[in-house]
């Protein structure tokens, strides 16, 4: 039997564990195969699990460690990734059925990389179809919240929230077009962040809108993050859309000093009724725990955040239809899911006028938030207005005024900063009185992942969040 | 705006030449109907000057230049 307390270790931890010899990649592998066996029934996190080319990277990986070629510090480390990126040889559905006999010839790049790095691939992770967040079934099962599974572990991401929290794989990508990282960030009490677009390729990973999506890393640590992040990114020939610029170290600028930096709180996400009080209190307790390490933190204004939802949906409803046209177009459209149906039906119709007027927004938005971090290292709001809500009974959009009052929620915590193609990272600051975990969001300027991270690890390490799991995980 | 008819709809749907299930034409009205309703409410700031760009590469250019402390 495998040693099942190897899964409660670290992505970092187990890497330099591995790299010392006290453990194998071909141990830690097949601890994570065990447990994934045992548990992910409870949880549908994984589409496919990989065991064959788990065991083959596992003992590759010990092979090159031991002769003195480590990779890096994921090197032998077990991941697994949405089951959205393309993996040579390996089934990729990207969350419905139309592609379930989909076996690429190529890796995405972001695979290419994480083989590069050295790291084992577990399998694919469940997701929403094709990427959206108003998908309601789910044909390879539905992912289920590991701190409450009568809930969802956030979408569209949501296998890749569900496994990293259930200690199913070290760490995990997921890919973030209005939300998909950070909403299961946090609503797993996990630490999930979308880059700037630009800085991790898209090549190989099926779209859900030009402009907006990115892949990124869900993990239990902001270590963790920072080394999964540095492993994908960097600039791709193969997508156009990324920058030629240096990756930086972000895990060596973790050292807890934060003084001097200057913090937003951005009133109309924090200060309003908009949000769950349990979440308002401790994202402004969180504040304090920031301020007490030596930040700067001050009040400030984005008008046009509280629309970001509608803007948002607008662009990337229009924007989905066309990338799928030829499922519309073609008489598949009835296999997909109900919502997805109509979601693409409505973003075909969209009147350029509206569209335009979204566009104009989305730019008078991002121009407010720029200004903003002209001022602030950082901003700060909740990830979510809400903690995990509870997987819906039935299917359907709704009508136009529980169409309108939706755009009230929680998208219009994560899609700003979609629309501003900046870099967001959401990490768990307490848990609501029935034991959800609450994410805080901090968001900034393009290409400076380095002082995010070094916020959301001086917090880390400065609370206690992070040493609790899911009951019975 | 006065809301879209099933008959506006489906009009639309014509002049994008695809074809919307009768099952699925009430709910892509409201869904539509809400969308338009709740970006019509947005009246500020006037947009009228600003540019739609598709994607934002040279803005976020300035903002990267600027260093971390």
């Amino acid at each position: 039997m495998a040693d099942n307390n190897l899964c409660y270790l670290s992505a970092t931890e187990l890497g330099e564990k591995i790299a010392s010899g006290e453990i194998s990649s071909v141990e830690a592998t097949e601890a994570y195969l065990e447990r994934i066996a045992q548990l992910d029934g409870n949880y549908a996190s994984y589409i496919t699990v990989t065991a064959e080319r788990a065991r083959e990277d596992a003992r590759r990986a010990d092979a090159e460690i031991a002769s003195g070629n480590r990779r890096g510090p994921l090197h032998g480390v077990p991941v697994a990734v949405k089951d959205q990126f393309d993996t040579a040889g390996i089934l990729t559905t990207n969350g419905s059925t139309i592609l379930g006999e989909n076996i690429p010839d190529t890796d995405a790049t972001i695979m290419t990389r994480l083989k590069e790095a050295g790291t084992v691939l577990l399998g694919k992770l469940n997701m929403s179809e094709y990427a959206s967040g108003d998908a309601f079934r789910h044909p390879y099962g539905r992912p289920r919240n590991p701190w409450d599974t009568r809930r969802n572990p956030g979408t569209s991401s949501s296998g890749s929230g569900a496994a990293t929290a259930a200690f199913l794989c070290a760490t995990s990508l997921g890919e973030d077009t209005g939300g998909s990282i950070r909403g299961p960030a946090a609503f797993c009490g996990l630490v999930g962040i979308r880059p700037t677009l630009g800085l991790v390729s898209r090549h190989g990973v099926f779209g859900a809108s030009w402009s907006m999506d990115t892949a990124g890393p869900i993990s239990r640590t902001v270590t963790d993050c920072a080394h999964t992040l540095a492993a994908i990114a960097g600039h791709d020939p193969n997508d156009p859309q990324t920058w030629d610029v240096p990756v930086p170290d972000y895990a060596a600028a973790l050292d807890g000093d934060i003084r001097g930096l200057k913090l937003g709180i951005v009133t109309e996400r924090v200060h309003t009724d908009a949000n769950d009080p349990e979440i308002r209190e401790a994202v402004i307790a969180a504040t304090q725990v920031l301020s007490g390490l030596g930040a700067e933190v001050s009040d400030v204004s984005l008008p046009l955040i509280v629309n970001s939802s509608e803007i948002s949906y607008a662009i990337i409803s229009s924007d989905a239809a066309m990338l799928n046209w030829d499922i519309i177009s073609t008489g598949r459209l009835r296999e997909l899911d109900h919502n997805n149906q109509v979601r693409l039906l409505m973003g075909s119709v969209i009147p350029a006028t509206a569209h335009q007027k979204a566009m104009r927004l989305r730019e008078a938005l991002r121009q407010q938030i720029v200004a903003a971090l002209e001022e602030v290292d950082a901003l700060i709001m909740p990830a979510s207005s809400v903690p995990a809500t509870l997987i819906p009974e039935s299917t359907g959009l709704g009508t136009k005024a529980e169409v309108i009052a939706g755009f009230k929620g929680r998208r219009g915590f994560t899609a700003p900063f979609n629309l501003a193609n900046l870099p967001a990272l959401s990490i768990n600051c307490g848990f609501t009185a029935s034991g959800l975990p609450i994410g805080l969001q901090i968001a900034g300027r393009a290409f400076d992942e380095t002082t995010l991270f070094r916020l959301a690890y001086a917090y880390e390490q400065a609370t206690d969040w992070g040493e609790r799991r899911p009951p019975g995980v | 705006m006065a809301d879209l008819t099933d008959g506006e709809v489906l009009a639309l749907a014509k002049a994008s030449n695809i074809t919307i299930p009768d099952d699925l034409v009430t709910e892509v009205r409201e869904s539509l109907n809400g969308l338009l309703e709740a970006l019509e409410a947005i009246e500020e700031p006037d947009v009228s000057e600003i540019q739609p760009l598709p994607i934002i590469v040279s803005a976020t250019a300035r903002v990267a230049s600027s260093p971390s402390p």
